[in-house]
């Protein structure tokens, strides 16, 4: 039977599981897929990979055109391979009526499409320079001429043949000359791996599902940002809805002292007591679980295709049915419920065979010294958290620490919430006069407990609301100030349906490639020294082989000027480059700067970001380019991140105050339900209907208020901590900021839908009384 | 008279409240025979209420001792002697008596089926209809009259055959005619199945059903009372009421 108290554990739990096999569905689906131009690929041989604290996702460090082509030779010969093809792609884009097509941005040699199995549909391979295979659906015929966009700029080209896939392809000499640093090269057929291993030391061997690793960084780094958020969800999930049933259930408990009380006495024992609370809990649990699968597994698609069009997923990203989301919602369910009602259980286990006999429920102690412990210890584990976030140098790791201090703060403010409701209501209604006030205080000073119980949801609500906006505001305020520095004013050139600008459009525009140190990789940048970025470098920068080193790279190598660091460019080429020049932090953009002239020797496919124009020139439209004001580039710029930021914490947000707003509306309508007694005698006592309902509303906003006040105290407290995390992060000078919108558009919403869970009931329970007559 | 069923042994109860030590019981001892009525009177505060919930073991005393059909309560734990109040003991109280989602039947049944035992229909039946209540089965508490009510509980406490039957104030809530009717079948509980019954009451009439009565005031035992008429209670405790 599913009676009101149920009602609400129902609901919670429906809703954690159905979040709980949503993001586990999709996590689930969220395995890397095997890129479509590598479909025929049987293992894969990637070149040694590096590692770097700025990005979880590094491209591996290239091997050397001749490295490459000495490396293919050799796993030719390993038995079971069919083809061994070094994998040269690089940026090249055809322009159709002017614009440039964005669903084709790289271009292979034509050895490669042995690796996707294409095959042509029309004329023959490429095989001399400015010949290319085009896709068929650009309606181009095999001997028409192209414009291509590459990195020195758009050129003609003729079509030699046509594939059905969105894939270009040119001839492998041409392919060596755009691209000859090689990452990866595909083995067909059925070689043995353990052989192909022995036959490319110190390269890292992909095959069967390892394959996936193959997809793009960017992929890779989009999944990852899902996963991340995805987690989040699911933690915030679990926590609001154990916490939901716990407090449904303490209220429950707390309601049912008399009838528990006389179970006792008519022959239950303790146990039996706690049992029939756990089991209650695990029932409702099983059955809630069930829908909360069900409603899981059909929103997994839906929000699937949310977090792909958000950007939180690659484009392949595609939701499946998976067994072990469901068997986890499953269990979920009771998991949950029966975990969130042990305290209750334990407390309904404590009432005594004479509870039946008493007439009023008070209580006697709101503070227990367990509750005195328990509140305290969270109070540290919160704090402890907030330490954590100074120490850590991990931006994921700063995001869980301060995540779980404000988890860990909430569970604090709510067991201690007993002992700081006397004086809360003392300050909140020592003005009030007359009867109804009266009733109100002593109502909710005597029931101390209750009124926290009733509070806890309210607490939950408005903590989670503030400290994620406040959070968010505060790192994005932290980076938008970082960016404001770098802006200027004038007019830049960025790309128009491009990654990036050509050498035609932009040629002398910083050009940013990555130099490969032992075992890392570091942002590096090309500068023309005849530009004005370059400024007073440029000098140094244009003799060969020179480079400009920041403070604390050089530092951390023990390197002065005029010292040689050994580099490897994105072509595999290892070269000493003499130091010209040593940066101080944060006036260069990148780690290392040196020549543009060196940078498109060593990388041919590398693209300008961004090129500002002095003011008042005025710049002839190349393909691919176009020119705005400063302000549109850095709105542009942040736009994207923005969208991505917001929607995140619209999710978040989301959960956590759909959750808390479900269990204020029901929390008060399990009150105001039990209270009709109380009530009815105000009624008998001579207070008019309207005079009830103003004492109904006014202990509802009692609640609201309490419960926004240790809330929103814990939210700050935590967001405090997280502000100062950040601060020593970013070595901003960053602000607590508390989003007051935000706070208040919370307890709106409480105050809402506590007044609505309390005043329509009792308006319903007095209509129905009619006038006061004794009850029995 | 044969051993007492209920024996007390310097019964002391105090406790705190405020700042106040409040002694509810001070050195009570008593034997109450097997198969006989007693009911334990005293004005408001005597420690009657608190009597009653010691020697049913709900509450524990904090000195002296109960022995219920030879079992001594101090020595057993929490869940002993709930297993031993549903097994020896039952009660009636003034209100609150009935699980308010559950039928009539289901109310009596419940003690049987919280020991685990299965309770047959026709066990059942025959206890609702020791207490007129065989058209009532399937009817909730709020469906019932409160003597009807009180019946419930009456057949509830005897479905387990108790060795002893408490009942604390069983007609403080109810009319004089339904009073009758519950105090009739009480006494008739004792005369035909030689069931020993407490029962607090402060109504004279009530206790006049009883064999003896016992007097508490302050906490002490004052008096006992055999066999006396309404009148002659009524006279004693106005004077006890009046000492006080």
């Amino acid at each position: 039977m599913l009676t009101r108290d149920r009602l609400g554990a129902f609901v919670a739990v429906l809703f954690g599981t159905a979040i709980v096999t949503l993001t586990l569905a999709l996590l689930a689906s969220a395995k890397p897929q095997v890129p479509d131009r590598f479909a025929a690929v049987a293992v894969a041989v990637r070149s040694p990979g590096v590692s770097t604290p700025a990005d979880p996702f590094p491209e591996s460090r290239p091997w050397s055109s001749a490295e490459a082509t000495a490396l293919a030779a050799r796993l030719a010969a390993v038995p079971g391979v069919a083809v061994a093809v070094p994998d040269r792609r690089f940026y090249a884009q055809p322009v159709l009526g002017g614009k440039p097509v964005t669903t084709v941005q790289e271009a292979h040699g034509w050895a490669s499409s042995a690796l996707a199995s294409d095959s042509l549909v029309a004329g023959r391979p490429a095989q001399s320079a400015r010949e290319i295979v085009v896709p068929r659906s650009l309606g181009l015929p095999v001997g028409s001429a192209v414009t291509i966009l590459t990195a020195p700029g758009p050129a003609q080209w003729t079509v030699a043949g046509l594939v059905d896939a969105d894939r270009l392809y040119v001839s492998d000499g041409t392919a060596t000359a755009f691209a000859p640093g090689v990452r990866m090269i595909g083995l067909t057929g059925h070689p043995d791996p353990e052989q192909v291993r022995q036959a490319a030391p110190g390269a890292t061997i992909l095959h069967g599902a390892a394959l996936g690793d193959l997809e793009s960084r960017s992929d890779a780094r989009t999944r990852w940002i899902g996963m991340q958020v995805l987690t989040g969800m699911t933690a915030l999930a679990v926590f609001a809805c154990a916490f939901v049933i716990a407090s449904t259930f303490a209220l429950t408990v707390h309601q049912r002292r008399r009838e528990l009380g006389l179970l006792r006495a008519v022959g239950a024992t303790p146990g039996q007591v706690r049992r029939m609370i756990m089991r209650d809990a695990a029932v409702v649990g099983a059955i809630a679980g069930v829908a909360g699968t069900l409603l899981g597994t059909l929103a997994a698609p839906v929000i699937g295709r949310v977090l792909v069009d958000a950007g939180f997923e690659p484009e392949s990203f595609s939701v499946g049915v998976h067994l072990w989301p469901l068997l986890a919602g499953l269990s979920a369910g009771p998991v949950i419920a029966v975990s969130g009602s042990v305290l209750a259980a334990r407390r309904a286990s404590a009432i005594g065979p004479l509870e039946a006999l008493r007439q009023a429920a008070v209580d006697d102690r709101p503070m227990t010294r367990p509750r005195w412990i328990a509140g305290l210890l969270f109070a540290a584990l919160g704090v402890a958290a907030g330490a954590a976030t100074l120490v850590t140098d991990d931006l994921s790791d700063l995001a869980t620490f301060a995540l779980l201090g404000v988890m860990a703060l909430v569970m604090a403010a709510t067991v201690l919430a007993p002992a700081a409701v006397p004086p809360i209501v003392w300050v909140v209604l020592r003005p009030v006069r007359g009867p109804i006030g009266t009733v109100m205080r002593e109502s909710a000073l005597t029931g101390a407990r209750r009124t926290a119980s009733t509070a806890a949801p309210v607490l939950l609500t408005v903590a989670f609301a503030v400290f994620i906006a406040g959070n968010v505001q505060a790192s994005t305020a932290a980076y938008a100030s970082r960016r404001a520095d770098a802006a200027g004013t004038g007019t830049v050139l960025i790309p128009d349906g491009t990654p990036g600008l050509t050498d035609t459009a932009a040629g002398a525009a910083p050009l940013p490639t990555e130099l490969y140190l032992n075992g890392t990789v570091a942002p590096a940048i090309g500068l023309d020294p005849a530009s004005p970025a370059a400024g007073d470098r440029g000098p140094a920068l244009a003799a060969p082989d020179t480079v400009v080193i920041i403070g604390w790279r050089a530092a951390q190598l023990q390197l002065r000027l005029g010292d040689a660091i050994e580099v490897s460019f994105a072509d595999g080429v290892r070269r000493p480059l003499r130091i010209v020049g040593v940066a101080a932090d944060g006036t260069i953009p990148a780690d290392f700067l040196v020549s543009r002239q060196t940078v498109r020797e060593h990388d041919p496919s590398a693209l300008a970001t961004a090129l500002p124009l002095p003011t008042g020139a005025s710049q002839a439209a190349a393909v691919g380019a176009r020119a705005v004001d400063v302000a549109t580039y850095s709105r542009q710029a942040d736009a994207d991140e923005d969208r991505l930021v917001w929607i995140f914490t619209l999710l978040l947000i989301g959960v956590s105050v759909g959750y808390g707003a479900l269990a204020v509306a029901n929390t008060l309508f399990m009150a105001t339900a039990r209270r009709a007694p109380d009530y009815r005698l105000l009624r008998l006592a001579g207070a008019t209907p309207r005079q009830v309902l103003l004492a109904v509303a006014g202990e509802s906003t009692l609640v609201v208020t309490i419960g926004a006040g240790l809330g929103g105290g814990a939210a700050i407290i935590a967001l405090w901590g997280a502000t100062v995390g950040l601060r020593s992060q970013t070595g901003s000078t960053l602000p607590l900021t508390v989003p007051w919108p935000t706070a208040a558009a919370a307890v709106a919403v409480c105050l809402l839908l506590a007044l609505a869970g309390s005043v329509l009931p009792a308006r319903a329970g007095l209509r129905h009384i009619g006038p006061p007559r004794e009850t029995s | 008279m044969t051993t007492p069923m209920v024996s007390l042994r310097d019964l002391r109860m105090e406790f705190r409240a405020g700042p106040d030590q409040v002694t509810a019981l001070d050195g009570v001892t008593v034997d109450l025979p097997a198969g006989t009525f007693t009911a334990v009177m005293g004005p408001s505060g005597s420690g009657k209420s608190t009597l009653l919930h010691c020697a049913a073991g709900l509450e524990r005393p904090t000195g002296g001792e109960v022995v219920l059909d030879g079992v001594t309560l101090g020595d057993l734990d929490e869940t002993g002697l709930t297993v031993l109040r549903r097994e020896r003991v039952g009660f009636v109280f003034q209100a609150f008596n009935l699980i308010s989602s559950l039928t009539a039947a289901q109310n009596v049944a419940l003690p049987a089926r919280l020991a685990g035992r299965r309770v047959d229909e026709a066990e059942l039946a025959a206890a609702l209809a020791r207490v007129g209540l065989t058209d009532r089965a399937r009817h909730r508490p709020v469906e019932l009259s409160g003597g009807q009510q009180q019946r419930v509980a009456i057949a509830r406490a005897l479905l387990t055959r108790p060795a002893v039957l408490f009942a604390d104030e069983p007609t403080g809530a109810l009319d004089a005619h339904t009073s009758r009717q519950v105090l009739g079948l009480l006494r008739d509980l004792v005369d035909e199945r030689g069931q020993t019954v407490v029962m607090v009451t402060h109504d004279p009439v009530a206790a006049a059903v009883a064999d003896q009565v016992l007097l508490l005031a302050d906490g002490q035992l004052i008096d006992r009372l055999a066999a006396a008429s309404a009148e002659s209670i009524a006279t004693r405790m106005a004077a006890v009421e009046a000492t006080c």
